[in-house]
């Protein structure tokens, strides 16, 4: 009886799939959690995708012809992004993926990505260390942002260092980040907790907090469970003594959630802000609303995600093909891009970019004003380990030595 | 010194706003035997009507009788659409809660977008020694309390409490006497959903609203009731405040992740050391 | 027992073997016209059948939900991967690694948790939620959770990679399965364990898990220790769990901690209800529809609301599809069967044949042994303030029936427990044959010659009446030809060797009392025990059941626990009265009628009690 069904099934699907895909032109495909928990983060991916392919579209699109979406939705699962990144590249013939959010994602993908050699875009603020022939990272890396937010804090704020992290890889090794530009700027960690996916109770990590008399927090909780912890310290007349520092606060636009009393002064820093101010970004901001409305602030990631759809495009065209081999010649021949987020460059060893980080401040009215702009910071770690030039066979994940 | 008695208050306050969101659970499951998995996503529907009610201007402290009544109506269609055609099928109705959990979160996404501006909390907080504490989290002891006395009184000196307790305790003798179960059942399921519409408003300062906000709160919710076992007023209050404390109290001098594995640990030791619930001898029936 | 079955019964009744067989033969016919991305795709949802079917063994076959599958999946997976990353090497073929350390890893931690469950004997919810944060545990704990092992790296959150895919071949140069031979392989394993666990499942082990599910404690008044039946079905679930875990990392190349998540684990028991809870083969039609929707949600087809309408879809399939799409077709079928209970109504009154029972009751002997005595001494049972069981001391021996009586909360079923085993003595003895078997479980009691008939008629409504019977018998024997002899005799005994394949709970209360009593008597008991036996039945049913005892009392040691006086006093034996949880009285039941103080408590007289 079973598999009468999936035979059944099968041809069916088969039938009913196969009639979206008659359109000529160069096929990429995408895969976002446009549902489950963390459509949050993947609607934005998957506007910004959309956004800026209409945008090249309209310009031409890459090799003289427009530019076709396969749009994929993998509800937060992680067995549905194997699922479609197979059919994306089995069945739709796709030249390029662009996908994922959380780390699991992108290690999910890159066995598929690698075995049909297809240029695979990863666009997510992250820890760092994915290295990989066909795997492009547009997100800042942990350590790109902690070589600047730490010197910057310990300067502003003094020495001393608490950290409370999400107790997986992204928490871990960004604490390790906080642990060596500590040392390196003469600051100390005097504190840290871990904490479980899905905390809401934050009165355990307040007091370790005031036990251990620190100058600053670095914070950071995931996604939603954030605010919780912002409200809580707030509330608990902390955020006059403690300063509070985060590379993630902002990324799932926590500051439209924080009341205005607890996210006032929260310092956060990332690739990419509303509020940066150029031309580009004025522009991008722009077409966005107009599109999507002004109801949400655009997060980082959805600019990764514009950067890494143009640097592709960028790439065909420059090679002349949307041949693997050739685009990625074409990427590793040091790319720049004038982004929303300030000029970036593609870093040809590491497989990742060279962007501005900014530090910015939360304000009463839900929003940022940035204070500093480091530019062109490369993504430190990577850029040590990771050689793909000299060394094109690595499909590593590095992380540091703790 | 004083650290400890921090963490002993504020572990308190963990407990009690654990007995908070379960309190709604273990009513459905105490008088219906039913486990609502989509209880946490009521919670949710509790917060976002809070807070909607407070964006068209609403006094806060009004806006939550609002958040109790959307919530127990949304309950009641529940119980008539869904709950009532599952009487007696623990796991149907467990799987088809869930069903309703994951539609509820989407309609969330849908209606209220991914992030909404938060409340905040009152900028209230005292000192125990060096350390400081925000004062509404502690106000949370108290609304415990309140809760569990106002359901008591509601279970024990109302005619819907006698009716609802007679037709647990002896169905057939409830309807022999005319006691109309199913209106019975409507209204305690309505009232459990109105208990977690009134967590999720009453928190909603402290946990902000956001469509995944349940998530964090039922799997220990769900816990605590079984844990507790068929006493559950009672019971619940015993486990959430013991397990809750010790778990906080662990939290406070290792890592938080510590604490929600011995919450996990202890969890099973007491269901192996209980396997009806730590209440099943219990001579007292709520 | 006669089987006058018509070829469209046959067919019915062979249903799970051929319909999947056809399936098989299909699904390997079309694996390799299928598009590679669909034979991909679908390999999944077959691996997701199989991990359902491991969940319908404990569910919907032993009738506990267990969330603790995926757990035993991960692990299994975990395990599997880790073996196959670093040997896979020497031999090419990665799957001979793979699958027997999933197979074994999903066993043994199932039988950790199994044992944590069935020996405490935790209610229904209580073993949900224990598997359940079995499986949250291990989520939260793998998170964060690094190790290397030779070759293979788990990096917590971020998961293993490089995990060999499905290899078939030997030698170095073995490649990979290609998505279409991946699928054939897929199906070809579950296929062989899908037939194999049906005929484990259709053999006595599936007969004793049904029985534990129906009832469990009349399963342990048969002799049988469920908690190990329990756990072996457990364990073999594990095991099931675990290579679809194995087949899951190869199949994906890569494992990660949300194999732990919650929405992981509650989609397995989806699958098993929407197929259809039971079936085995319901797994899979559940897996592939529900995975094939999910899957064709996320392509687009209703873009961005994949997650409002599976949750719309499954609350509908929960509920109007009670029994799940198998049990739906199944119960559609059936209408246009001839009804299977027809017979029932063709029983007639019980006779019983004093000759035929004495040739049984030879063979009993032979096969069971002598008689044996059953002895009290000292035996207190309180509860709280009150004593049911006070320091009682009695000896009953075969021969004549003996009875014990006593007004309404005299003790007198109390005492019947303690003797069973089911209220272990506070202090005192139990002896069996001379044996203390005081705080024996019941099924030992049972196994070493006890048999009890409760008061309410215990049988197993969704059997037949043949197979109750055949359960009972071959508890004692475990053989089934010589419990097939056994059951036929008694079938026949009881008149209804006609009606050997009506299910038991189309019998009326009277005719279920008669099927109990056999069963009793097919466990070839050395004593047996009966609590009101006589309740409910006719005047014409209680002549025949006093005929019975007596004629049992000869060779076996036979104890009545009643307070039909009239068929106490027909039963011509041995009478104890029971007040308060104490012994009162004893003698013959002409002696105790003369009995003033017999009649004081009976009538609540008080004068006389207050005088003992």
């Amino acid at each position: 009886m079973r598999t009468i069904l999936s035979g059944v099934c099968a041809l069916a699907l088969t039938a009913s799939l196969s009639m979206g895909t008659a359109v000529a032109g160069t096929k990429i495909g995408a895969i976002f959690d446009l549902t489950g928990g963390l459509n949050i983060y993947g609607i934005q991916q998957n506007n910004a995708l959309q956004l800026a392919v209409e945008e090249i579209n309209a310009n031409g699109g890459v090799l003289g012809e427009p530019i076709e979406v396969i749009s994929y939705d993998a509800q937060s699962e992680l067995s549905k992004y194997t699922q479609f990144a197979n059919t994306a590249i089995l069945r739709d013939k796709i030249t390029a993926l662009f996908a994922g959010l959380t780390s699991s994602s992108r290690e999910a993908i890159r066995p598929i990505v690698r075995k049909a050699n297809i240029p695979y875009f990863y666009s997510s603020l992250y820890e760092g260390g994915a290295c990989d022939k066909v795997t492009f990272v547009t997100g800042s890396s942990a350590s790109q942002q902690m070589s600047k937010l730490i010197e910057w804090g310990v300067s502003t704020y003094g020495p001393k260092i608490y950290i409370m992290a999400p107790d997986y890889n992204f928490g871990t090794i960004s604490a390790h980040w906080v642990h060596e530009y500590a040392t390196r700027n003469g600051g100390e960690v005097v504190g840290e907790d871990f904490l479980p996916l899905t905390v809401s109770d934050y009165a355990p990590t307040l007091q370790k907090i005031q036990a251990a008399k620190p100058d600053f927090v670095v914070a950071l909780p995931v996604g939603a469970n954030q605010t919780g912890f912002l409200e809580q310290f707030a509330a608990a007349g902390l955020k006059d003594r403690i300063g509070i520092v985060s590379t993630n606060y902002g990324s799932g636009n926590q500051q439209v959630v924080v009341s205005p009393q607890a996210g006032k002064g929260i310092i956060a820093s990332a690739g990419y802000f509303m509020e940066v101010a150029n031309d580009q970004n004025a522009e991008f901001v722009k077409k966005w609303q107009a599109k999507y409305g002004t109801d949400t602030p655009i997060v980082s990631g959805a600019v990764d995600v514009w950067n890494a759809v143009h640097l592709w495009a960028l790439a065909v065209n420059k090679a002349n093909s949307s041949e693997t081999e050739a685009v990625i010649n074409a990427l590793e021949s040091g790319l720049t891009f004038d982004a929303p987020n300030g000029k970036v460059s593609l870093d040809s060893k590491s497989h990742h970019l060279n962007q501005n980080i900014y530090i910015a401040e939360g304000n009463e009215d839900h929003g940022f004003d940035i204070l500093v702009t480091f530019t062109d910071v490369p993504a430190v770690f990577e850029a040590d380990k990771c050689n793909l030039v000299k060394d094109p066979g690595l499909a590593e994940h590095f992380t540091p030595e703790s | 010194m004083d650290y400890f008695a921090t963490v002993l208050i504020s572990s308190l306050s963990s407990a009690s706003i654990l007995l908070i969101a379960t309190l709604g659970l273990a009513v459905v499951f105490g008088l219906m035997g039913v486990i609502n998995l989509a209880h946490g996503e009521f919670i949710m529907m509790g917060a976002y009507s809070a807070l909607t009610a407070t964006q068209l201007g609403i006094p806060f402290i009004l806006a939550i009788p609002v958040a109790v009544l959307v919530t127990m109506i949304f309950g009641a269609l529940v119980e008539i659409i869904i709950i009532r055609r599952l009487y007696g099928r623990l796991f149907d109705t467990m799987l088809a809660t869930w069903g309703l959990s994951l539609a509820l979160y989407q309609g969330a996404v849908l209606i209220f977008g991914s992030v909404s501006p938060g409340i905040g909390m009152p900028q209230i907080n005292f000192n125990v020694g060096d350390y400081t504490l925000a004062a509404y989290p502690i106000f949370m002891i108290l609304v415990a309390v309140v809760m569990l006395a106002g359901i008591y009184v509601l279970l024990t000196r109302t005619v819907y409490g006698m009716k609802a307790r007679a037709a647990i305790q002896v169905p057939d003798m409830a309807r022999a006497i005319g006691i109309d179960s199913a209106r019975t059942n409507t209204l305690t399921f309505a009232i459990g959903c109105g208990l977690a519409g009134f967590a999720g408003a009453i928190l909603l300062p402290i946990v902000p609203a956001t469509p995944s906000m349940g998530f964090a709160f039922v799997i220990k919710a769900f816990l605590t009731v079984v844990i507790a076992g068929p006493v559950t007023l009672a019971g619940s209050a015993l486990a959430a405040i013991g397990v809750g404390t010790g778990a906080s109290i662990v939290a406070s001098f290792m890592t938080s992740v510590a604490g929600d594995l011995f919450f996990f640990i202890l969890t099973v030791v007491l269901l192996r050391l209980y396997p009806l619930g730590v209440s099943a001898k219990w001579r007292m029936k709520l | 027992m006669k089987h006058n079955l018509t070829t469209a019964e046959k067919i019915h009744g062979s249903i799970g073997i051929s319909a999947p067989a056809i399936a098989v033969v299909i699904a390997l016919g079309i694996s390799g016209l299928l598009d590679p991305y669909l034979a991909y795709v679908a390999s999944l949802w077959v691996i997701y059948g199989l991990l359902g079917m491991s969940l319908d063994l404990v569910w919907g076959r032993g009738g506990v939900l267990s969330l603790g599958q995926t757990a035993f999946y991960g692990l299994g997976g975990y395990f599997g991967s880790v073996v196959a990353i670093n040997f896979s090497d020497l031999t090419g073929n990665s799957l001979i690694w793979a699958l027997p350390t999933g197979a074994v890893c999903g066993a043994l931690s199932a039988a950790v948790i199994g044992y944590l469950i069935f020996y405490a004997r935790t209610g229904p919810l209580q073993t949900t939620i224990l598997t359940y944060t079995f499986t949250i545990l291990l989520w939260t704990l793998s998170q964060s959770f690094k190790i290397t092992i030779g070759e293979a790296k788990i990096g917590g959150d971020n998961g293993m990679a490089n995990i060999p895919g499905m290899i078939l071949a030997f030698g170095k140069d073995a490649a990979a399965l290609e998505p279409n031979a991946m699928f054939a392989t897929v199906v070809v394993i579950s296929a062989v364990i899908y037939f194999a666990v049906r005929m484990l499942m259709s053999g006595p082990f599936g007969r004793v898990i049904d029985c534990i599910r129906i009832d469990g404690e009349k399963t342990e008044l048969l002799g049988y220790d469920i908690r190990k039946y329990q756990l072996q079905n457990f364990m073999i679930a594990g095991a099931i769990a675990g290579i679809a875990g194995a087949l899951f990392a190869a199949w994906s190349n890569y494992l990660n901690p949300s194999i732990f998540s919650v929405q992981e684990a509650l989609m397995v028991p989806i699958y098993v209800l929407v197929g259809g809870a039971g079936t085995l083969s319901g797994a899979f039609i559940g897996s592939v529809l529900i995975g094939g929707l999910s899957f064709w949600l996320g392509g687009g087809a209703i873009s961005g609301q994949t997650t409002l309408i599976l949750g719309l879809v499954l609350i509908v399939l929960v509920v109007f599809l009670k029994n799940g799409i198998l049990g739906a077709l199944n119960s559609l079928w059936l209408r246009f069967l001839p009804d299977r209970n027809r017979a029932v109504n063709s029983i007639k009154p019980v006779t019983i044949d004093a000759s035929v029972v004495e040739n049984i009751l030879a063979d009993a002997e032979i096969a069971a042994g002598p008689p044996k005595s059953l002895e009290t001494k000292n035996a207190t049972k309180a509860f709280g303030g009150v004593i049911p069981v006070n320091n009682v001391s009695l000896k009953f021996e075969p021969g004549l029936p003996h009875s014990v009586i006593g007004p309404n909360g005299a003790g007198k079923s109390s005492f019947l427990k303690v003797c069973v085993g089911m209220y272990p003595p506070d202090s005192g003895d139990v002896l069996l044959g001379g044996e203390n078997v005081s705080h024996s479980p019941i099924f030992q009691c049972v196994a070493k010659g006890l048999g009890v008939k409760n008061q309410k008629p215990q049988v197993f409504g969704e059997l037949s009446i043949f197979e109750n019977l055949w359960t009972a018998a071959f508890s004692m024997t475990r053989d089934k030809n010589k419990a097939n002899q056994i059951a036929n005799q008694i079938l026949t005994m009881l008149g209804m060797h006609e009606q050997g394949n009506v299910e038991a709970s189309a019998l009326s209360h009277g005719q279920q009392q008669w099927l109990d009593i056999g069963m009793v008597l097919c466990l070839t008991p050395r004593t047996i025990l009966f609590d009101e036996p006589a309740a409910g039945m006719t005047n014409e049913e209680t002549r025949e059941l006093s005929h019975l005892v007596r004629i049992l009392a000869k060779k076996t040691t036979v104890l009545v626990v009643e307070h039909d006086m009239e068929f106490v006093r027909t039963l011509e034996g041995m009478v104890t009265v029971l007040h308060q949880g104490a012994f009162f009285a004893k003698g013959d039941i002409v002696k105790l009628r003369a009995d003033d103080r017999v009649l004081d408590i009976y009538l609540g007289r008080r004068a006389h009690v207050q005088s003992i």
